[in-house]
Formats: C-alpha cells, structure tokens, sequence
C-alpha cells in the first residue's frame, strides 16, 4: 500500500480545522502554558525582589553547600530554578498533544465518524501520520511560543540583579527544540495507543495523561536535591524518548489497523 | 469483473460466527436488497465488501478488486453510507465534504460543483456553510449520502438511506437511488423498510447468517404457493369445507375474497373443485402475492428452525 502525503495532509487539515472550531479544547490548551510560563517568572522575581534575605543563602546552600561566599545566592537560586524548571516545561509538549490525540481518535468513535472515514481510501499510516500532525504542530507551536514568552519575562524580570539577558541559554534552546518535539511525538503516541484501545476521548486523555507522571517525580527528584538536572542529563531523557518513540509509532500503525477498529468499534 | 460476485464468505469473530456460506451476484446497474433482522449478519457483509473487514473463508470481487486483497482500490470505487451519518459536527457541510473529496484525491474544482448538484437536489443547497452539528437528523442523514456519492462510486452501498427522513426526501432519496441504477452503478441496500425494498430492488437476498432466500421480490412474494380466490358473497362461509382440506393448512377470508395458502400449487385445481363442489361461484384464482414482510418473515421463522 503506497503512502500518500496528500491524505495524510488532509486527515491533519481535517483534525486542524476541527481543533481551531473546539473552544473548549483551546481554552484546556492554553491554561498549561500559562502556568508554565507564570510560575517560574514569579519564583525568579521573588529572588530578585529580596535578593539579600538570609533565607535565600540557607536555600542555596541545601543545593550547593560549596557556594562561595561572595556569590549571590539569589543568582544561584535563579539559574538552579530556570535549570530544573525545563523539566516541568517538558510537560507540556507531552500534555497538549494527549489533549489532542484522545480527541481526534477516541473522539472518531464516540462520533460514529470511524466507520466512513475507514470506508475511504486512507491508509493505518497515512492516518497515523496525519493525527499526529494534527496534535504535534499546535503542540511544538505552543511550546515555542510559551517559550518566548519564557524568556522575555525571565529576562525582564531578572534585569535589576543580573543585568544582562538571562534566557535563552544554550540548555533551553537545545531542550526546546530538539527535546520538545521529542517529548511532544511521545505524548501523541501514547495518546494514539490508548486511543485506539479505549472507547472514549476523555478515558484515553485520563489514560494518557498518567505518562506525566515520571516527568513530574524528576523534577522532585531535581528539587530534592537527588538529581542533578544539566545539558547531559535532559539529553539523555531525549535519547530515551526517541527510541520509545519509534515503538509507540511503529505500535500506532498496528493498532489502527481498520479490521481491529472497525471489528472493535465500528 | 464488474458487479459484486460473492462466493462462499463467511466471517468469524472468535468462536462467534457472524455470516457463513453466503454466495451472491449482483449485475451492474442492479438494485440488491439484503434484508435480515438486527445481528443477522447484513453490516458484517457489508463491511466485508467494502474492505473493512476480512473474510474467514470464501471470496468476492466487488467492481473487479478482490476485497481480501484490493481494499485501497475497492475502497475507491465504493461508496458506503454506515447506518449512522458519521459527519463531523464542529464542521460545516462543505467541509465535511471537501475531507472526502481530499481523502480521495479529487480534483476539487470538478469534485464541488457535483457535490452542489447533489446538495441542491436534497434539499441542502445553500446550506453548505452551515456547521452540521446544527443540522436536522434528515439533513445530516442528506448530507451523509451526498458525501458517500462525492467520488462517483461504481458500487453503493446503503444501509437504512430513509432513515430519519421525512416522506418527500425520502422520494428524493429513491429517485436518486434509482438513477445512480440507471446510469450502471451497482447498489446494496439494507433496509428494514420493506415497502421500499419492494419499491427499489429487483432482487432481495434474506440473510439470517447466512442466506436464507435470494431471488426477484415478486418470485419471493409468490413463494409460498398462496392462492386468491374471488366468490360470489361472503367468501366466510366455506372456510369450513376448506379447512377440511389436508394440502390448505390455512385459510383466510374477507368479504368475496379467500386467500389458500397451499402446501403444493399442485393442489390449486383441488381447491377449486371443492369449492365449487360447495356451491360456490368461482370468479377468478389467482397465485397470490404475498406482501413481502410475510414472505420475509416466513422465511425468518424458517431459518430459526
């Protein structure tokens, strides 16, 4: 069966038309980077608002008690939180592709639009590609924007201490666009697998969302000071995603095979 | 090859099986009813001759493509309108078509204004803009079978196609079934409605998992050996010497009219001879057709047996 990019794009214009007309699915989109956004600007301008609170070096000391003296632990406190925060930001290329994916696959069935759509010629791969593009786009494209937004209000907010531009710096820009539409694949993938196996969207986003999880418990793990979170480590959460990546594509093309739909579904 | 030639098929689930041993032609131009009560096994055929499904055993070749085989090529050649419209809500009627117009690589400046000429005719011109969610069932179920028509399908199939709709469309529905047969494409229609079974299809086929009857509806009808006999006054009075009769296991009467229903037609002489050994003056006989529902649910309780 030869794959056509022109039905994969038109499953994508399908599923893409469909979200921009969803203003529910918008609305639930837009709260994550909002807090992703929001809260780290708020914990970078509460150092910098009292940079010189005696609290602040005892913080910084649990995390690196080889801190020197002279250092500002306000800009320690500050660079360890935009370090760690990348990991928490990773959440989002992960949850807005599940909010999309659950939809337009699990939502293909509570709509009783499988059947016809199955009826047509597309292809398992074909539809595979198109509902992943569908999700992954607006998720890599949200994850840019609320990057930029990122680092403007980092940057503006940490001026009067550090006086230079903080972000972007070499971590967040490697993590944000090489990582994050890594993470972004593995979160549509794991959507599209439990899609495919439950009859729901809003049982396959629950389902799905739970792959957040070991992301969140990282980060703990980071702010616990049992991890140390750098350019090497979050590569390697990189290299380990991609090769789940390519097992949960390889997995979706076999689920959505239209015998197994439609004799489950349909 | 073109038609659908079916020989053999049979789909299993498991340990269930869904249809077996079902064996059918269906000439290009033809319109095919398959009739059969809920789970008989009619979506499971259906879905097996568009592609959507595999055979357990047999084959058939719809339009000349192998189904086990051919499905991204039998699936352009087909058309299926699913029991349910399935249309997108948040979308527009225009868009819902221009998706399958795309899906099936249509030139889309040829492919819309047939789409239109469709819409007008069911009454939905004018309202391509329209997001669908605020659609009428009738309109939706329009809209369903304008998009299944969208690539110019060589065989249809429909499954319950007046469904929801109001008489006047559900005429507009027939005509067009009609002339789509008209212009040599290959039609399936699964109804429950037999009126209009009998109104559209030339052949039936009875599928209760597997075929039960299959033949021309008024060959169907007459199945059965009924005999309608007129006489002169009440036709009441000789139910009793007829019920005497060991070939005539029932009789029924109204005003002049006697219907026979006959283990033989061979015994059709015999019940004239008794009658008019009773007295009664025979104006005409004739086999009876039997309404199709009777024949069709005769033929259920058959197979149930």
């Amino acid at each position: 069966m030869a794959f056509r990019p022109r039905r994969a794009m038109a499953v994508f214009w399908k599923d893409f038309l469909d979200l921009r007309k969803n203003l529910g699915l918008l609305v639930s989109m837009a709260v994550l980077p909002t807090v992703m956004v929001l809260v780290p600007i708020g914990v970078v301008w509460s150092y910098v608002r009292t940079p010189n609170h005696a609290d602040l070096r005892s913080v910084a000391m649990f995390y690196d008690p080889n801190l020197p003296l002279g250092a500002s632990a306000a800009r320690f406190l500050i660079d360890k939180t935009l370090t760690d925060w990348f990991g928490m930001f990773l959440v989002m290329p992960v949850f807005v592709p599940i909010l999309i994916a659950s939809q337009s696959v699990a939502g293909e069935k509570e709509r009783r639009t499988l059947e016809p759509l199955l009826a047509s010629p597309v292809t398992a791969a074909e539809l595979v590609t198109g509902k992943s593009l569908a999700a992954l786009v607006p998720a890599v494209v949200i994850t840019w924007a609320a990057f930029i937004c990122f680092c403007v209000g980092v940057d503006i907010v940490a001026w009067p201490l550090v006086q230079m531009p903080l972000m972007p710096n070499a971590l967040w820009t490697f993590g944000v666009f090489v990582i994050a539409p890594l993470f972004a694949f593995f979160g549509n993938g794991v959507a599209v697998l439990i899609s495919a196996r439950v009859s729901e969207a809003r049982m396959a986003q629950q389902l799905s969302a739970l792959v957040v999880l070991p992301l969140v418990g990282m980060v703990g793990g980071q702010v616990a000071g049992f991890l140390k979170a750098g350019l090497a480590y979050y590569a390697l959460q990189g290299a380990v995603v991609l090769v789940l990546d390519a097992i949960l594509l390889w997995a979706s093309i076999r689920l959505l095979d239209r015998e197994r739909l439609v004799s489950r579904w349909g | 090859m073109s038609g659908i030639h079916v020989e053999g098929l049979g789909k299993r689930f498991g340990d269930r099986t869904a249809v077996e041993g079902l064996s059918f032609h269906v000439r290009p131009g033809e319109v095919f009813g398959l009739l059969g009560p809920n789970g008989a096994g009619k979506t499971t055929t259906v879905r097996m001759l568009t592609g959507l499904l595999s055979p357990s055993e047999g084959e058939a070749t719809v339009w000349g493509h192998r189904v086990d085989r051919d499905g991204e090529a039998l699936r352009k050649v087909v058309g299926l309108l699913t029991e349910q419209p399935g249309l997108y809500d948040r979308l527009t009627a225009r868009e819902n078509l221009r998706f399958f117009m795309k899906l099936h690589e249509l030139d889309e400046a040829k492919a819309w204004p047939r789409a239109q000429d469709y819409l007008r005719r069911f009454g939905l011109g004018g309202r391509d803009a329209e997001p669908v969610g605020g659609f009428s069932k009738g309109m939706r179920q329009k809209l369903a079978i304008v998009r299944t028509l969208v690539h110019d399908p060589q065989v249809i199939f429909l499954d319950e196609p007046t469904s929801g709709l109001d008489p006047e469309s559900a005429r507009t529905v027939r005509d067009a079934v009609a002339e789509l047969a008209s212009e040599g494409r290959t039609i399936v229609l699964c109804s429950h409605n037999l009126s209009e079974v009998e109104r559209l299809c030339e052949r039936v086929g009875v599928v209760k998992r597997r075929l039960l009857a299959i033949g021309p509806v008024r060959e169907l009808r007459r199945a059965g050996q009924a005999l309608d006999v007129r006489v002169d006054g009440e036709a009441e009075r000789f139910l009793n010497v007829l019920a005497s009769l060991p070939f005539a296991p029932n009789v029924l009467a109204e005003g002049a009219r006697l219907r026979v229903m006959l283990a033989d037609e061979a015994h059709a002489p015999d019940v004239l001879a008794c009658l008019v050994g009773a007295g009664a003056r025979v104006h005409s006989a004739v086999p009876a057709q039997r309404p199709l529902e009777e024949v069709y649910l005769d033929l259920l309780q058959e197979g149930r047996g």
